[in-house]
């Protein structure tokens, strides 16, 4: 079927807009009595328009979308599960080592050869760890290498 | 004369030796920004939003900083669309038709002159025409009331698309997402918690600059993965500059031409930059006639379209500042700076806030001086910078990001919430769904709501209070047709930018 992708796009804003309305009916009335607008009386529009617009999507999408299949797909994967990874470990490995292994995994997944990549990673991390904790005086989590 | 009373205040303010640094910073980083494929001029300003914050910058020269990075990435555009005909930014995109033909002959140095005396043009037309126009319309602007207001975010909306957007209908479910997100947290006036489902961190409401930044920088990083471009290019050899002063006056009349349409194209919502330069080309084009030879590296080429997106950078900000409503993604960025600084952008502005505004108007007069001296002698700067390749590049600028919004808050919650908007910008772009009215959505949803109760609230909750004024009534009647030409006239105008480029030196 062509356009699938839209329908799809389609049948899941339609559930987020109906969840997203019915959730705002269900707010106790505020203190103070209703007036003429009311908290949910914006979503209520915002989600009427929602459910117009996927239902447009489901019914006349557009050509359907060039989707990265096999290696290219789990490229994209692996790096966002870099970036993943890199948030967890950034407060318990600190800046200077969580950084030098995301971007130096995610250049050499781009294509950089591997020690080159780390490299860059290591000397990227001690330059912005150094500029910001000691020219900005910003503190980024140290980890382990804290020197006190 | 009264203008000319306030922009001396802004020149006061803007030639201190602190901002007129940031001045010169921005405009550097600008044109790195612009010049890099890839870090386009919306991504790069969102990226340094948070960088403004924790520096503690005050707002002006925040506002200062972030103005010239986005005159400077302007400039930068030109740069890769001449030496190797790729656009560094979608304006520049009318560039590449005579400044890669101009430097396969040689002339790359003069083309790269030429283009920078044809943005200076530009910016100072697009510049002068901001501080003519500006004040009008702030003054006109005091009339509005809330129903205005409401029916003019719905405008904003409609043309966001442009005339050239493909289908109105995903910009109305963009920006509808957009609004969505920024209803999450505590509601001001009656304080419901909306949609925070009890997590402590969503009572605030979600922070639209993590939201920019993530839908910017992570997906351009898993877009530039996926079309795994690996080498950097090769480093150009960009010769000296034979430019004839006989040649750069012959000049004057083209650089004047685009730089008052590229304005107009940019105040006027829905045209933005691109188009600026695109209308620039094709008038200029028309004017010369056959004497020209246009598409084979003709110097009027370069000038119209560079003048013309020049211009309409600064005719973007005249909405942007006097009515709080963007027309592009770059001021909706800018935009987010200024409510980030607690700053209510609008008419009001203009009264309580001149330092600023007038502040910023300046900086933009000097940035476009230090953008020439600097884009003429330093081009080879920003030539070598342009070998370096992606690889190595966009892994550093998304730690860059990380770092701007872990330093916001200090918390890694908000840096997940980045990569899920990230992730959710991919699929986005994938499926043609624009990002700008999300990120437009977001900024104005709280002001959109404010002003749909405030309306109904004097009008004791009769809806076609919406519509009564004419002023309101005109407002809703070109949002219709913002949304409707596109269908009509977008494709044809679609079709004639492809087939300029086409008609075009073929890129080997």
């Amino acid at each position: 079927m062509s356009g699938l992708s839209d329908r799809i796009l389609g049948l899941g804003l339609l559930v987020l807009a109906v969840a997203y309305g019915w959730v705002a009916q269900q707010w106790p009335e505020p203190f103070g009595g209703s007036e003429g607008v009311g908290p949910e009386t914006f979503p209520t529009i915002l989600s009427v328009v929602l459910v117009i617009g996927s239902l447009y999507l489901m019914l006349k999408p557009d050509p359907e979308a060039l989707w990265p299949w096999g290696k290219t797909a789990i490229e994209l994967l692996v790096a966002v599960v870099v970036l993943v990874i890199y948030t967890s470990l950034m407060e318990p490995l600190g800046f200077v080592i969580s950084t030098t292994l995301a971007v130096g995994t995610l250049s050499w997944r781009m294509g950089a050869p591997s020690g080159k990549a780390f490299i860059t990673g290591l000397l990227s991390a001690v330059v912005v760890f150094v500029l910001f904790n000691y020219g900005l005086s910003l503190s980024l989590p140290a980890g382990p290498l804290e020197i006190n | 004369m009264e203008t000319l009373g306030y922009l001396m205040d802004g020149f006061a303010v803007a030639l201190t030796p602190y901002n007129l640094m940031f001045a010169l910073a921005g405009a550097f980083l600008g044109t790195l920004i612009g010049c890099l494929p890839g870090l386009g001029p919306a991504n790069g300003v969102a990226i340094l939003i948070p960088l403004a914050f924790t520096l503690g910058l005050p707002p002006e020269t925040a506002m200062i900083l972030l103005t010239s990075v986005y005159a400077g990435a302007m400039y930068g555009g030109r740069i890769s669309s001449i030496l190797l005909n790729i656009p560094g930014d979608e304006p520049a995109m009318m560039t590449c038709l005579d400044g890669y033909p101009m430097a396969q002959k040689g002339r790359a140095a003069d083309a790269l002159a030429i283009s920078a005396v044809a943005s200076f043009a530009g910016g100072l037309i697009g510049t002068i025409g901001l501080i003519l126009l500006a004040p009008i319309l702030a003054r006109f602007a005091l009339t509005f009331g809330p129903a205005e207001y409401f029916a003019l975010f719905i405008l904003a909306f409609a043309t966001l698309g442009g005339i050239t957007g493909k289908n109105p209908m995903k910009t109305v479910i963009a920006a509808t997402i957009g609004i969505m997100i920024s209803t999450v947290g505590i509601d001001i006036s009656t304080g419901t918690q909306r949609y925070t489902f009890g997590v402590l961190e969503l009572y605030e409401g979600i922070d639209f600059i993590l939201a920019i930044v993530g839908l910017f920088a992570i997906s351009e990083l898993l877009f530039f993965l996926e079309s795994r471009i690996k080498s950097g290019h090769k480093k150009v050899n960009v010769g000296k500059v034979t430019l004839t002063l006989k040649e750069l006056v012959s000049t004057v009349p083209t650089q004047l031409r685009g730089g008052v349409l590229g304005f107009i194209a940019g105040v006027l919502p829905g045209a933005g930059a691109s188009l600026g330069s695109f209308i620039s080309y094709t008038l200029e084009k028309q004017v010369i006639g056959k004497k020209g030879s246009f598409g084979e590296g003709d110097i009027r080429g370069v000038v119209a379209p560079e003048a013309g997106n020049n211009g309409a950078a600064s005719g973007a900000l005249v909405p942007m500042l006097t009515l709080g409503v963007p027309g592009s993604g770059t001021t909706a960025v800018l935009l987010a700076m200024l409510i980030s600084l607690n700053i209510t952008p609008g008419p009001l502005m203009f009264t309580q806030n001149a330092d600023i505004v007038w502040g910023v108007i300046a900086a933009l007069l000097i940035g476009n001086v230090l953008l020439l001296l600097l884009n003429i002698p330093m081009i080879g700067v920003f030539v070598r910078l342009l070998s370096i390749p992606p690889a190595y590049l966009l892994p550093i600028v998304t730690m860059v990001a990380f770092v701007g919004i872990y330093s916001i808050s200090h918390s890694t919650f908000d840096l997940y919430f980045m990569v899920a908007f990230g992730v959710a910008g991919y699929f986005m772009r994938k499926l043609e769904i624009p990002l700008v009215p999300i990120i437009l959505g977001l900024l104005l949803g709280p002001e959109m709501e404010k002003n749909l109760g405030h309306a109904l609230i004097l009008s004791d909750g009769d809806w076609s209070t919406l519509w009564a004024s004419p002023l309101a009534l005109g407002l809703w009647l070109v949002a219709a047709l913002g949304l409707v030409l596109p269908l009509i006239v977008g494709p044809i105008l679609r079709r004639r930018m492809r087939s300029a480029i086409e008609e075009g030196p073929v890129s080997d």
